[in-house]
């Protein structure tokens, strides 16, 4: 940090201070953003062991054998059947269970809450053994349906712990009324809590669909056809098995990194949130 | 790679707002409660609690292909004396001080300065959380092509300042450090939950160390940071974790080669599911589930972060 007692050399200060950051900014995003750059150039352009930064001249080869060549429109559809399914999955299974742990008295709510939010403290990535048979056993192993189910269970427990919290800072008087009047449980649950619980709903909703297209260690575990791989998978096959292709690999991360940036500019009031009250416990 | 914990930190308290139906179940509504616990419970009974009890007890069996065969303990007795295992325990851990050591006070070092809201701090916060939101296996190809030995950037500029290139991640003495270097300035995310932090702390202090002729530097080292104990807790509890589950870019990248330089926990337990050592698989997995618990647990209880918790 600059010390402000350099006040003799405040354009030094503030030199110092952005040239830090930019430094961090180019460590933080160089190699990716090389890549993004190289994407747009030709097979021997990248393979040029001298060859300049930019692309000269510019080509659109790159992605054009990524859709032709590779198919990449099916992988990033996938993505999109898991990632949406999923998604919704963790949202509605998270809130139905979020709402009466979070507002109402039953037997064994606080065995609920517990264990709903401890499912969190388990690295799912040491069960890699019985996911497969469990999925196996029940006829999910390598189906669309059975990924989308997957990942709404894995990202269940992060779903209810924050819409919990957010449902819980909602004050008590809200459904008192309705109670009063003798409305149904889903009654109240669909007309009074769900447009409140908006906020909560949309944080979760960006954060598992960033985590879920992110996701790579079980789409390898569970799916073995490649008409069921995700993009992640597709962009792994690019290191080792796809035929040789430079301009599509680079292509091919390029345009799979771009739709969870896209989400996070857009949404990123909630990422930011979300991220801070969910991990800081 | 991004992890989170724990119960909820602030709780409203529970017990005085729901006074007016602490009778018991609001009547009518237990049905309705039933059904929608069902959902949630189903998938963790699944997909977690099943698993976890399957986990560690098929630990202690020979589990392959022809079956399963209680063993007792001879699982745990064969991984202290595997050679593999404990080279893996050794990177995980590498792993995760690289986080702590680099990583972290990066990230906090960026926070202070842009906690002083310069010219630009949104611009610089969003741009630096944006690695944050790639994913592993892009990361793992980006980086294929960086330490590429015949046309990656990295042999460019270590050439032009005359030093000699190296095969990054073929080569035994730089394949750790290579891997380890793919995430190190990856530091949004702790960016932000200490920038978070630091809103969040009173004004007061730091006016009053001001008043007392502190420096900007003293300030910062002497009543911030000190201050920033339980996020900074947060922060290496999360590094930790997400080192004990690192798999995607090491398996990509490596597979845990060259001659098991770069292999984690994770890619150990994966290599050994592959090859249909089930039940010493599981062995693995348990010490992982267990040292993630028990991370949680100490770390919590170093820092103090469950006090303002339930």
């Amino acid at each position: 940090m600059i010390s402000s007692r350099h006040r003799v050399f405040p354009a030094l200060a503030t030199f110092a201070r952005y040239g830090a950051l930019l430094v961090l900014v180019l460590a933080a995003l160089g190699p990716t953003l090389w890549v993004v750059v190289s994407s747009f150039k030709n097979q021997s352009q990248i393979l040029a062991p001298h060859g300049s930064v930019l692309p000269n001249p510019g080509t659109l080869h790159g992605y054009r054998d990524v859709f032709v060549e590779v198919h990449l429109d099916r992988y990033l559809l996938n993505s999109f059947i898991y990632s949406v399914g999923g998604t919704l999955g963790a949202m509605v299974a998270g809130l139905l269970a979020a709402y009466p742990t979070a507002r109402l008295q039953f037997p064994f709510r606080h065995a609920f809450t517990i264990v709903f939010s401890l499912a969190l403290a388990i690295p799912i990535i040491g069960l890699i053994v019985p996911e497969f048979f469990i999925m196996r056993d029940l006829g999910l192993l390598d189906t669309r349906i059975g990924l989308v189910i997957f990942y709404g269970a894995m990202f269940f427990p992060l779903s209810f712990v924050i819409q919990r919290a957010f449902l819980a800072s909602l004050p008590y008087e809200i459904e008192e009324a309705a109670i009063m009047d003798g409305a149904g449980y889903f009654t109240i649950l669909g007309r009074i809590i769900v447009p409140l619980a908006r906020p909560g709903l949309v944080t979760v909703g960006v954060l598992v669909f960033i985590f879920i297209w992110n996701e790579f260690f079980f789409a390898q575990l569970l799916t073995i056809s490649i008409d069921n791989f995700n993009i992640q998978l597709a962009l792994a096959q690019f290191v080792s098995t796809f035929e040789r292709n430079d301009t599509g690999a680079l292509a091919g991360a390029t345009l799979a990194m771009t739709v969870p940036i896209a989400a996070f500019l857009l949404l990123q009031r909630y990422v930011v949130a979300g991220l801070t009250s969910g991990s800081s416990r | 790679m991004i992890v989170t914990t724990g119960a909820p930190r602030r709780r409203p308290s529970t017990t005085t707002r729901r006074r007016r139906v602490s009778g018991g179940v609001p009547r009518g509504m237990g049905w309705g409660i039933a059904l929608s616990l069902l959902p949630g419970t189903a998938l963790v009974a699944t997909f977690f609690l099943i698993p976890l009890g399957v986990v560690v007890a098929t630990s202690f069996s020979h589990w392959d292909v022809v079956g399963a065969s209680y063993t007792g303990l001879t699982n745990y007795r064969d991984l202290l004396s595997d050679s593999v295992f404990w080279h893996a325990a050794r990177n995980t851990l590498i792993y995760a001080a690289a986080g702590i050591f680099l990583q972290i006070p990066l990230a906090i070092f960026v926070a202070l300065i842009l906690s002083r809201r310069p010219f630009g701090w949104r611009l610089f916060r969003t741009i630096l959380f944006v690695p944050v939101v790639i994913s592993g296996a892009a990361y793992a190809l980006i980086f294929a092509n960086f330490y590429n030995a015949s046309y990656g950037p990295l042999n460019r500029i270590v050439e032009s300042i005359g030093l000699g290139g190296h095969d990054w991640l073929f080569e035994v003495n730089t394949a750790l450090l290579a891997v380890a270097g793919t995430y190190v300035f990856n530091i949004g995310f702790f960016m932000i939950l200490v920038m978070a932090e630091i809103t969040a702390l009173p004004v007061a202090v730091s006016e009053a160390a001001v008043v007392d002729g502190a420096s900007s530097l003293q300030r910062d080292l002497y009543v911030t940071i000190p201050l920033l104990r339980h996020v900074i807790g947060t922060c290496v509890l999360l590094s930790l974790l997400s080192s004990l589950s690192f798999f995607d870019i090491v398996y990509i990248l490596t597979s845990g080669g060259p001659a098991d330089a770069t292999v984690s926990l994770t890619v150990y337990a994966f290599r050994e599911y592959a090859s249909g050592r089930w039940g010493y698989a599981n062995a693995i997995g348990t010490v992982i589930v267990l040292v993630g618990f028990v991370l949680i647990v100490t770390t919590r209880r170093a820092f103090r972060l469950g006090s303002r918790a339930t």
